[in-house]
């Protein structure tokens, strides 16, 4: 499996696996160079990234996150994003990790 | 991110990662593992999440600074201990083939460099490529900690460990010791030797390498100026080049001809271009281009032009492309390509004046015996010509000849080079307008002459227009254009009205020509010369209807055509064979005594025109003339029996005056010349003229000389020649020198004379006009400016200005200014 594929999985620490296409999950810096396959990391022969500090739930919102960012890239007068609050503060140190 | 809207209460992030303090040893050891991992080409059984997690906890966790100089000496270790070694021993190896150089061969100095190469390239590569994977696990510690403490990012930190510890570590020792980038130029350059020597090396590794050099700084600073490349190959590869190419330079120019030279030196400027393509790296293309032009051509090209089978052997030989090959290389190093120019400008003039030498040696040997000439045979008469005239067809046809032959090089071999071209344009008009050979504006006309006369019968329309282009060209050259003027006004004078001109709208062509080229002032007089023309054959028209109207028909009534034409528009002077009179005060008084008859019709002609244009003075030019006179000889005994001999002699005008007198004589009897010239009042050059056409050519001795020399003297006895036989019914007597034809001294002498008058005048009128508008003028102003408005018409001499303008201070036209001796004022 080292053809890039048009999805990938993301696997949060606590087990959920997101699918999610390719062009949207290398938003993020880090699933970018996870999945490069230049660099020929396990992940990107897997097409499979285990993100070990994540949460499904926080993960769950990374991937409509990165769905979003990448609809919406290009135009103005985006509608907000729900964040509900609870998820916030790990949304925020996900997306730091993640780089996006 | 989106922050979060609404009141809700924000939990505090889960603890699982901040968790404990982190050890930094344990995870180090999983990085630094990873890390050769990676350098050995493992990467594949490596999770990114889990070292880049590691990375990013330790970083979270405050360990930044640790964890990057772990990572730098990590990085130093591995280059210092496992990539070095291996480099520096095919580095010594390559040395060593150096070192022996006169033992080992080119192929194993080739070998052996290329290991070198190829073993560095491959290190480069690897080095970048597993370094890009560390900066990526280590993205975090870029992002957060190197920002924040404004470190150099892993990457570029990491490159230039590779330039210091591997690049500039010395590979021998001593006071001169290389460092591997030495080493490398050193082999890069040998193999770029070994190419221009002929063989074949691999570019791809030089390519390489190049570009590492061209990748990495010579210090941590960033620019252009401060590559590898630029500091440390580059310097030594052009130095290396100029070398090389020196010593092949002076090789080759003492072992091949020029144009061997300039082939081979194109070669070398493309070859090199070739090699910066394909090898080293583009941005040097200049350079080295300009080093192979500095040695190979500017250093060399005078020396290449200059040599016996350099440009004036080529142009002589109409070697094409070995010029365009000079042109091509000079107009490397010279925009405006001085030496090419110096050279042909040189050629061009050295071959113009052996046109002009040729063409004086030629019109200075002894004439051909012109009585030849004056034959009235139409056989020999129209083939035989003077051979100053030849003399100045030939010089045309050679000037034109040069002309076309550096045309044709300039198209073809310069590129129709701008620059060239008025390099050409001005050495022609030298020669042509030399001070040592004032004929040019002559013979471009008798040239012109010559063609409507005879050269363009049966030609095609176009090869008229080449013909005429042709005279258009060499005019452009002239300077003297008055002077042209003048002999074209004369030469076409005498055209019109002998009727010699071949067609007549090849003549308005010309003019229409030149107009375009000289301008309106300089055709107006020869257009109103074709006027007049036109206006002459209707007034002969209308004369002959209006005898006609006047009585019966009389057979003995003498039929008149004439010309009438604007005294100051036809160079009459020229025209009226009055050499030996001041042309001021000619005609009427001392015009020829015509016989009755003849003088009869001329009066009736007078009163005839003056009754049509009142005010106007009519003057004869016998000279110009022709009659037409029916003569009848005394019978003489013929095979048939006495027969009366009818001739229709066609004569010139004064040629007919003079048979008219022997109308009334009687038999036998005899004129002197003196008596002559007393009766007819012809002027005495005419008279001697006309004289020999009549008694000397045999075929049309109507006359008969006593003694028979070839001379006229004053003395000689002429009497009607009764034993006169011809075998044509019309016979032309022509008359010497009647066609156009190269001016004697003494005419040339005259011609210059009139110049120089009309000149004074056209300057007077020039500085008058300048005065007039400007009110007051600074003496060097007022030349220059006069000789910029005459430039179109001849180039007046300073003197003959200063001349001018001191007659016209005389005359009280201009008044030097009372304060200032140097400015003048006009004077209304």
């Amino acid at each position: 499996m080292s053809e890039p594929t048009e999805y990938v999985t993301l696997v949060s620490y606590d087990g959920f696996e997101f699918k999610i296409r390719r062009s949207a999950a290398i938003i993020s810096g880090a699933i970018r160079r996870m999945l490069d396959p230049q660099s020929n990391f396990a992940e990107a022969r897997t097409n499979r990234c285990t993100l070990e500090t994540i949460p499904g739930i926080v993960l769950e919102k990374v991937c409509e996150y990165l769905y979003y960012n990448e609809k919406f890239a290009d135009s103005k007068d985006v509608p907000d994003m729900e964040i509900p609050a609870d998820i916030a503060m790990d949304l925020l140190i996900a997306s730091d990790f993640l780089d996006v | 991110m989106i922050a979060s809207r609404g009141a809700r209460k924000i939990k505090p992030p889960r603890k699982n990662i901040q968790g404990d303090d982190v050890d930094l040893e344990p995870t180090w050891v999983t990085l630094s593992d990873s890390f050769r991992e990676i350098h050995t080409q493992n990467a594949s059984q490596l999770s990114y999440e889990q070292l880049y997690r590691h990375a990013y906890v330790l970083v979270l966790k405050r360990k930044g600074d640790q964890l990057y100089k772990r990572v730098i000496d990590f990085e130093h270790d591995w280059l210092s201990e496992d990539i070095r070694p291996r480099l520096h021993t095919l580095a010594s190896s390559a040395l060593l083939s150096f070192e022996e150089y006169d033992t080992k061969t080119v192929n194993e100095r080739r070998v052996s460099g290329e290991l070198l190469l190829k073993g560095a390239t491959k290190a480069w590569d690897n080095h970048q490529t597993c370094i890009n994977m560390l900066a990526d696990v280590l993205m975090y510690l870029d992002r957060v900690y190197c920002r924040e403490q404004r470190r150099t990012p892993i990457f570029e930190a990491c490159m230039e460990l590779f330039r210091d510890t591997v690049l500039k570590w010395l590979v021998t020792k001593g006071e001169d010791g290389m460092d591997l980038l030495d080493v490398l130029s050193t082999i890069i350059l040998d193999q770029v030797r070994m190419e221009r020597d002929g063989d074949t090396i691999n570019k791809h590794f030089i390519r390489s390498c190049v570009h590492m050099m061209e990748s990495l700084n010579e210090s941590n600073t960033d620019g252009q100026e401060t590559r590898l490349y630029v500091t440390r190959f580059q310097p030594r590869f052009l130095k290396a080049s100029t070398e090389f190419y020196r010593e092949e330079s002076e090789r080759l120019i003492r072992e091949n001809d020029a144009g061997t030279y300039c082939r081979w030196a194109s070669r070398r400027i493309r070859e090199e271009e070739d090699r910066c393509r394909s090898t080293l790296s583009e941005s040097t293309t200049d350079k080295i281009r300009r080093v192979v032009e500095d040695e190979l051509i500017r250093n060399k090209i005078a020396e290449v032009i200059a040599m016996p089978n350099g440009v004036k052997f080529m142009s002589d030989n109409n070697r094409i492309e070995e010029l365009s090959l000079v042109y091509n290389l000079n107009a490397r190093v010279d925009s405006k390509k001085t030496e090419l120019i110096t050279a042909i400008q040189k050629r061009v003039a050295q071959m113009g004046d052996e046109i002009n030498r040729a063409a004086l040696a030629a019109s200075h040997t002894p004439p051909a015996p012109a009585p030849g000439y004056s034959d009235g045979s139409t056989k020999s008469g129209e083939r035989v010509v003077n051979q100053h005239t030849a003399a100045a067809m030939k010089w045309v046809e050679d000037v034109l000849q040069l002309k076309d032959k550096f045309d044709t090089i300039w198209r073809l071999s310069f590129a129709s080079d701008q620059a060239l071209q008025a390099a050409l344009s001005k050495v022609f008009s030298e020669f042509i307008n030399a001070a040592t050979f004032p004929r040019g504006t002559e013979y471009i006309s008798l040239f012109i002459d010559d063609n409507m006369k005879k050269g363009i019968k049966g030609k095609t329309e176009h090869e008229v227009d080449l013909v005429l282009d042709k005279a258009i060209t060499l005019l452009r050259y002239v300077q003297d254009k008055d002077m042209f003027e003048k002999y074209y006004k004369k030469h076409l004078s005498r055209r019109l009205l002998m009727n010699k001109s071949v067609s007549n709208d090849v003549e308005k062509q010309m003019i229409s020509r030149m107009k375009i080229e000289l301008g309106n002032n300089f055709t107006s007089k020869l257009e109103s010369m074709f006027k007049d023309m036109t206006v002459s054959e209707e007034l002969s028209n209308g004369y002959r209807a209006y005898v006609d109207k006047l009585g019966d028909y009389d057979p003995a009534r003498v039929d008149l055509s004439m010309h009438v034409l604007t005294a100051t528009v036809w160079p009459l002077d020229h025209m009226s064979g009055a050499l030996d009179r001041d042309p001021n005060k000619q005609d009427k008084a001392q015009g020829p005594i015509f016989p009755p008859e003849i003088e009869r019709v001329k009066k009736g002609f007078e009163k005839f025109y003056l009754n049509r244009h009142s005010g106007r003075v009519l003057s004869w030019l016998g000279g110009m003339g022709t009659a037409d006179i029916r003569a009848v000889f005394p019978k003489v005994p013929t095979k048939d029996g006495l027969r009366e001999r009818k001739h229709e002699l066609n004569v010139s005008t004064y040629a007919m005056i003079i048979l008219l007198l022997f109308n009334d004589l009687s038999e036998n009897e005899a004129l002197t010349y003196e008596e002559i010239e007393a009766r007819t009042n012809i002027p005495p050059h005419e008279l001697t003229r006309n004289l020999q056409s009549l008694s000397l050519a045999t075929k049309t001795r109507i006359l008969l000389k006593e003694p028979m020399t070839r001379d006229i003297k004053p003395t000689d006895r002429f009497k009607f020649n009764e034993g006169f036989s011809g075998k044509f019914i019309r016979i032309k007597v022509g008359v010497v020198s009647a066609g156009n034809r190269v001016e004697n001294d003494k005419e040339r002498q005259d011609t210059d004379d009139s110049v120089r008058q009309m000149r004074a005048h056209y300057i007077e009128a020039t500085i008058v006009r300048i005065m007039k508008q400007r009110k007051t003028c600074a003496h060097l102003q007022l030349i220059s400016e006069t000789i910029s408005q005459l430039a179109s018409h001849f180039k007046p001499e300073v003197t003959m200005i200063k001349k001018r303008i001191e007659s016209l201070l005389d005359k009280e036209y201009l008044a030097r200014m009372p304060e200032d001796d140097s400015m003048y004022k006009y004077i209304t």
